[in-house]
């Protein structure tokens, strides 16, 4: 035997042997599944109406699901981002050669190493780390890669940020006003404006019995998904990026990571495992552009997970909104006309609030006819984190200015609130306020089903009082 | 470096890690059971439950080195080779979980409810639940799978010894 | 979490050693629930992170020659499930039931959540009322001092770095005196108290009055504070609803809210009265109920 082969032989004790056959503790050692479930609606038709059991229902019960923080590629770096902390500021210089000198850092970046530093799903506002402005409190300006989350993260205090603080714009009202320099400068801070417009607002006022006004306002809400934010880069030989991520939209992260790291997409391979938990706040990228540059400098896998401080400020939430509602009702409380006004705090960048625009305006005038209508909504920037999506897209906000304002009538009217709905609610046929026929219209049965359900009648709850 | 030798799911594991490791991190990193979840790192969402010693803890919440010569209890320890844990299979037909993140937590939690008290008030289940956050499916099929299980009355207590 | 160095403490007197060799970059950990929450995002940790969970000493819950000791590592639900405590003191047994949940009552600790003291905890009302008294060890021995005295203001005790919080007295003379204690917060589960309040007193049956009455308000001042004016209105006085509405009325006098995120400090002020009646109210049923036992 020649010595090349001697020197591979290894001795091993006994007790080295018996680590190798280990498996990690509690694992059985048998393979997966315990048994094959075969659900009773994958047997028959029709399936609607049969009991089935959810997939993934096995692997959640026994712990075994993998969520992209559960796994580790050999030779996997961890990555953190520094956030500016301030709302509104120039960065005049980052320097991060004390942060590049740790020990156990294997690579640092900032804005000026992202190719093509700006995406969004539709205006192309946002940076992957801020570059020479700092739009929120939570924008990156740096990030680093280490071979733990500890050193990563230490690593982030070593790097020098110089910022000349700029006075925030914060109220959207205030941002609202022409007069506001901008917060994305040169243009205004109004990025979408949408009107509806639907017959005579002004002859359907003067033709009211009575004229109500009330102003409403929803809070910034945070989706707080259990499972953060979490992605993993890796790259092969032939220029192929593969990314692991909590993403929820693959195709648009395709095409968002493609255009920021300048590379085609048919280089781009997005892998999404089962998410714990998006509700809308992982339909864009965070991450993954930063992880992918971080594995590209350093020849190894890279996974960056949020912190939970770092979803409430730097993961998008849901838009406040400013909604003023005008509404010309008869003796009867039949709507005769309505005017709407929506100011959608639109936050640093514009993620998803082109769409949150158009639905909250559409869905503004609540399910009910009404013949005169006039609804305008704004979106505006402010120096806070960024409004994107989340389940209803300005629905659930317009949902409470139009039913807290219509109790609100019934109650100075004295007519009982379901009566008020009973009279006004869409109909079969009935036009929505963009003028499209609607079918399947089930508001009315809905509202007596539900009504004798809770026994509104017999609780004496006519002429508005309360249960 | 501290090291700690621990019975975990009934097998004897020694692991030498940095003294400000939490058992979380010990469990999920350096065993390789990622059953308990990182969701907030500083118990508030429960979503790293384990039993520890027979006590439900959140292991975000303990330093390795406190937990040296002890028993612990993850999800992992649950089923066996030839059966799911009881609650493991309730929890499945009843559909209590969605994305399934919280659901180790739930499930170590409602284990330690019910290897108490068999049969818990729904004041009680709630009461025990209360430290397992879910963004998913507000709670009601939880419940309705731990009552379902106390109803039954078939659930077995398996202690940290046995696999 | 930023490095640490870990060493574990075999009885007190090791704490003690230990804390003393280690001063002043040290911590205690017993639960961890609230050291390590802090730590972990925290930019500054301290060297050495000392463990007295397993010292067994500190683990003593008895009635002794001096009242009531609770030893500083008796866990929330030890507290909850001791039938001594139970028996003599159910609102200690709420006020245990409001913090957090299962698991974190399962490691926090009653000398913790002391040591903490953050305004709004939830042991300190109780043990204010019961006129409490604390022992501190170190190295030049233990001392002993009335709970009100240990509290310096929000988050500081007396304690320095190299001292460890070790009992928990209520006196003998308060042993089974009927205590009530209330919790608002924002939340049933899992919340930081906006207002908390203990009212204990004992009955004088023949006269119906308030006797040695206390009144402990938590989070509407720097520490946990008594309602002297309250306490004063109410010495010897017939036991009538108005008069716990007009104690009521006159602890908010006593107190200083705040405004922040979570309440203003009008909105505080009107739960001071209205959790001052009620809990006023509650010893009031104990006391009775326990009177009828006997």
């Amino acid at each position: 035997m020649d010595t090349k082969t001697k020197v591979a032989e290894k001795e091993s004790s006994l007790l080295d042997a018996e680590e190798l056959m280990r498996a990690p503790a509690g694992a059985p050692l048998v393979p997966f599944p315990l048994e094959v479930r075969v659900t009773e609606a994958g047997r028959q038709t029709p399936a609607v109406g049969q009991r089935a059991i959810r997939p993934d229902a096995r692997l959640h019960g026994l712990g075994q699901t993998k969520y992209i923080d559960d796994f580790y590629l050999p030779g996997m770096l961890y990555a953190k981002i520094k956030r500016a902390g301030v709302a509104s500021a120039r960065i005049i210089s980052i320097d991060t050669k004390e942060a590049e000198a740790m020990p156990g850092v294997m690579a640092v970046i900032t804005g000026r190493d992202i190719p093509v530093n700006s995406f969004g799903p539709s205006l192309k506002d946002q940076p992957v780390l801020a570059d020479e402005r700092v739009f929120y409190a939570g924008d990156g300006v740096a990030a680093v890669a280490a071979v733990t989350e500890q050193i990563a993260t230490e690593a982030l205090d070593k790097i020098k940020v110089e910022y000349e603080e700029l006075t925030p714009v914060l109220d959207p009202l205030e941002s609202l006003k022409l007069e506001t320099p901008g917060v994305h400068a040169p243009s205004a801070n109004i990025y979408g404006h949408k009107i509806i417009k639907k017959g005579d607002v002004e002859k359907g006022f003067a033709e009211s019995y009575r004229v109500f006004e009330g102003s409403f306002r929803t809070q910034m809400v945070e989706h707080v998904p259990l499972e953060p934010h979490a992605s993993c880069a890796t790259w092969d030989a032939n220029g192929r990026l593969t990314v692991y991520s909590t993403l929820g939209r693959i195709t648009l992260g395709r095409s968002d990571i493609s255009r920021t790291l300048g590379i085609p997409m048919s280089r781009v391979r997005i892998v999404a495992t089962i998410v714990g938990g998006n509700f809308g706040g992982k339909n864009e990228i965070t991450t993954e552009p930063v992880v992918a540059l971080l594995s590209k400098k350093t020849g190894r896998p890279v996974k960056c997970t949020f912190t939970r401080p770092e979803e409430f400020l730097s993961s998008t939430t849901r838009h406040p909104l400013i909604m003023d509602y005008k509404t010309g009702v008869t003796k009867e409380g039949k709507i005769l006309a309505r005017q709407i006004r929506l100011v959608l705090d639109g936050g640093a960048y514009c993620s998803w609030s082109e769409t949150t625009l158009g639905k909250a305006c559409i869905l503004s005038a609540g399910p009910y006819v009404i013949d005169n209508l006039y609804a305008e909504a704004f979106v505006v920037y402010t120096n806070k984190t960024m409004t994107g999506a989340m389940r209803g897209f300005g629905a659930p906000q317009v949902c409470f200015a139009y039913e807290s304002h219509l109790d609100d009538i019934a109650k100075a009217l004295n007519i009982d609130p379901l009566e008020i709905r009973m009279l006004n609610a869409l109909r079969e046929g009935s036009l929505s306020p963009t003028g499209q026929t609607l079918h399947s219209v089930a508001v009315r049965e809905s509202l007596m089903q539900a009504a004798q359900r809770f026994g509104w009648n017999e609780k004496g709850n006519g002429n508005g009082a309360q249960a | 470096m501290v090291t700690v030798t621990i019975n975990v799911n009934g097998e004897k594991r020694t692991a030498s890690v940095a003294p400000e490791t939490t058992l979380l991190k010990l469990l999920r990193e350096t065993l390789n059971l990622t059953g308990a979840k990182l969701g907030c790192d500083v118990g508030d969402c429960g979503a790293c439950t384990v039993i520890v010693d027979g006590k439900l803890v959140n292991s975000c919440l303990m330093l390795a080195g406190q937990v040296d010569g002890l028993d612990v209890l993850t999800i992992e320890g649950l089923a066996t080779t030839d059966r799911l844990h009881p609650i493991q299979k309730v929890f499945e037909e009843k559909g209590s979980l969605q994305c399934g993140f919280c659901g180790p937590g739930v499930i170590m939690s409602t284990k330690a409810l019910l290897d108490e008290n068999p049969n818990p008030t729904l004041y009680e289940i709630r009461d025990a639940l209360a430290g397992n956050l879910c963004r998913c499916t507000g709670y009601t099929k939880m419940i309705e799978a731990v009552q379902a299980i106390a109803r039954e009355g078939t659930l077995e207590r398996t202690t940290a010894k046995s696999a | 979490m930023k490095a640490f160095e870990f060493v574990a403490a075999r009885d007190s007197q090791h704490a003690v050693q230990l804390l003393a060799e280690h001063a002043p970059s040290v911590r205690v950990i017993a639960g961890g629930t609230d050291l390590l929450a802090d730590l972990k995002f925290s930019s500054h940790v301290p060297g050495v992170v000392v463990d007295i969970s397993r010292a067994h000493d500190l683990r003593t819950l008895a009635i002794t020659d001096e009242g009531l000791s609770i030893g500083t590592l008796v866990t929330h639900t030890e507290i909850m499930r001791s039938p001594i405590i139970r028996e003599m003191f159910p609102a200690l047994v709420d006020a245990a039931h409001t913090i957090g949940a299962v698991q974190t009552r399962n490691l926090g600790t009653l000398g913790g959540n002391l040591v903490t003291a953050v305004p709004s905890m939830d042991s300190g009302p109780t043990l204010v009322a019961l006129d409490a008294r604390v022992t501190v060890a170190g190295p030049a021995g233990r001392r002993q001092m009335p709970l009100t005295e240990f509290f310096v203001g929000p988050r500081k005790t007396i304690l320095k770095p190299d001292e460890l919080l070790v009992e928990i007295l209520i006196p003998k003379e308060n042993l089974g005196k009927p205590t009530h204690f209330l919790k608002f917060g924002l939340r049933k589960g899992q919340a930081l108290a906006l207002v908390n309040v203990a009212a204990s007193f004992w009955v004088d049956w023949d006269r119906n009055v308030f006797v040695a009455p206390r009144i402990a308000l938590g989070a509407v001042a720097p520490k946990v504070i008594h309602a002297p004016s309250a306490e004063a209105y109410l010495e010897g006085r017939e036991i009538t609803p108005d008069a716990m509405a007009e104690a009521g009325r006159l602890a908010v006098g006593d107190a200083k809210p705040i405004n922040d995120f979570r309440a203003s400090a009008g909105y505080r002020r009107d739960m001071i009265a209205v959790l001052t009646k009620r809990a006023l109210e509650g010893a009031y049923a104990l006391a009775q109920s326990k009177r009828k036992k006997t």
